[in-house]
């Protein structure tokens, strides 16, 4: 590969937080998946994703290139069965995780959310994933989680990206979601003004199915352009 | 989740669930094959497998003794694999489907034009047939559920499709017509009802009676709204509670609704 080509691949995936043995084999993995041990290579990106979170906002996409990669070299899902199977025991201990680390916790809804965006099979969102991605972002809209404003923020975040996705797979969970989000924002005390003007665009981004008016856009992005 | 496509995957080609069949009781029949990925497949569609390093049966905490590792699947990874081979099997039959409606069609109306017969309703199925996927997997695993039953497996060796009188067998409903949620529901429902005729006998020899009441069948009145096409009926809207031993079988089956008897006697192809 020529060397231009290898960055691209770095910057694409955002993968030079690793150290160059493992960019190494993330890059071979993307080209020729049979030739790697694939079960680890899973294990290193979910182990990265809970603690990097410029990593877990798009490692979704390079899962979804070895999945695609290894499908096609042989008709194989050795990696996305893995790294499934990690999700699902790190959502089994998601609580604790949220004790011991706030950060890790938001990270792995980062990365759960960014999964169920990529890895679509038949470019349908992954059912099994549906309810586990809903009880992470109701976790987020509990009125504790609502005064950490990197909770908020995750949760607004995750909304924007994949919300509309959601709705579609669920429309009731959705709902369920929304209360709690009208009720943290007109109830919660202590919510700092941050948290409840993401809360406040969230309400209307979705109320605007999932697009902000122009109006509403300016009102709170406009002092960004400036 | 969907059980019966663990058992597709000992045969790739095959369309009926031959393994996990449950007894009245519910619990899991021994399977004589379990999920054993065939190395060789054998097969050209470069439909998806696996290669299996998997164990076949474990012990689990709840189990008395090793349990076939197809119970419904916990884990993700076996998850969303059953749920891609679902979509291609789904996707399978919709083009099988098409291709068969086409012929129909193309039949009828040479039929038509020689004999001037009147329209028959199926002349434009193919060009309203049920194609949303949420849809037609929800209702696809709704069948499986009837189908990966004793019951069934009997039915189906016993009465071989030419066999089948509307009315009188049990019909799978057609997953790719347009029905509403309600109406498609109780069209499963009742199926599952009729399907019980082919319970094996129990253990104890007691006949199993169904109570028809739990069944909500006072419901049943709604169906007239579902299927506009049939006519009232003055017919006691219970449906026959199937006798459980064989002999009774051909012999009376009065009960059934008409309304119920007229849907399945119109002509669709066979899905069951």
């Amino acid at each position: 590969m020529l060397p231009s080509v290898m960055e691209n691949t770095t910057d694409d995936y955002k993968i030079q937080s690793f150290d160059l043995d493992t960019q190494m084999l993330l890059k071979t993995a993307l080209k020729d998946p049979s030739s790697v041990n694939l079960e680890k290579v899973s294990d290193i990106i979910m182990d990265q994703s809970l603690k990097d979170q410029v990593f877990s906002k798009e490692a979704g996409r390079i899962c979804y290139t070895i999945v695609q990669a290894e499908a096609k070299q042989n008709n194989g899902n050795v990696f996305r069965r893995n790294l499934l199977n990690r999700l699902q025991q790190e959502f089994k201990n998601r609580e604790e995780t949220r004790r011991r680390s706030l950060q890790e916790w938001v990270c792995y809804v980062t990365f759960i959310c960014n999964i169920f965006d990529y890895l679509k099979v038949n470019n349908m969102p992954m059912v099994a994933l549906v309810h586990p991605v809903y009880d992470c972002l109701i976790r987020l809209a509990q009125p504790d989680a609502l005064m950490n404003e990197e909770e908020v923020d995750c949760l607004v975040v995750q909304l924007h990206r994949i919300g509309e996705q959601l709705e579609t797979m669920n429309s009731p969970r959705m709902d369920e979601l929304f209360f709690l989000l009208r009720d943290g924002f007109l109830l919660q005390e202590g919510l700092t003004s941050m948290a409840r003007l993401l809360l406040l665009e969230i309400l209307e981004f979705r109320a605007g199915g999932w697009v902000l008016s122009s109006t509403a856009h300016k009102y709170y992005y406009s002092e960004i352009a400036d | 989740m969907s059980d019966w496509t663990r058992a597709k995957r000992t045969d790739p080609h095959s369309s009926k669930p031959e393994n996990r069949k449950r007894g009245i009781d519910g619990s899991l029949r021994e399977r004589e094959t379990c999920c054993r990925g065939r190395e060789n497949g054998g097969h050209t569609d470069g439909s998806y497998r696996y290669t299996e390093k998997r164990h076949a049966n474990f012990t689990t905490p709840e189990s008395t003794g090793p349990v076939s590792r197809c119970s419904r699947a916990a884990d993700w990874g076996s998850q969303v694999d059953d749920e891609d081979e679902m979509r291609r099997d789904v996707h399978r039959d919709m083009q099988r489907y098409r291709r068969r409606i086409l012929g129909a069609e193309v039949t009828q109306r040479e039929r038509k034009t020689s004999s001037g017969s009147s329209e028959s309703c199926d002349s434009r199925e193919g060009e309203n047939m049920e194609t949303d996927e949420a849809v037609l997997l929800r209702r696809q695993k709704q069948i499986n559920y009837g189908k990966n039953t004793l019951a069934y497996d009997r039915y189906t060796k016993e009465v071989p499709k030419h066999m089948r009188q509307p009315g009188v067998h049990p019909k799978t409903p057609n997953k790719f017509r347009k029905y509403s949620r309600r109406s498609w529901d109780q069209q499963i429902k009742l199926w599952k009802v009729k399907l019980h005729a082919w319970d094996p006998p129990t253990e104890d020899g007691q006949d199993k009676v169904l109570n028809i009441g739990e069944l909500g069948l006072d419901d049943v009145i709604d169906i007239e709204l579902d299927f506009p096409t049939l006519p009232d009926s003055d017919q006691k809207t219970t449906a026959s509670l199937p006798a459980h031993s064989l002999s009774l079988e051909g012999e009376d089956c009065s009960g059934t609704p008409v309304k119920v008897q007229k849907t399945e006697s119109r002509v669709e192809p066979d899905m069951a």
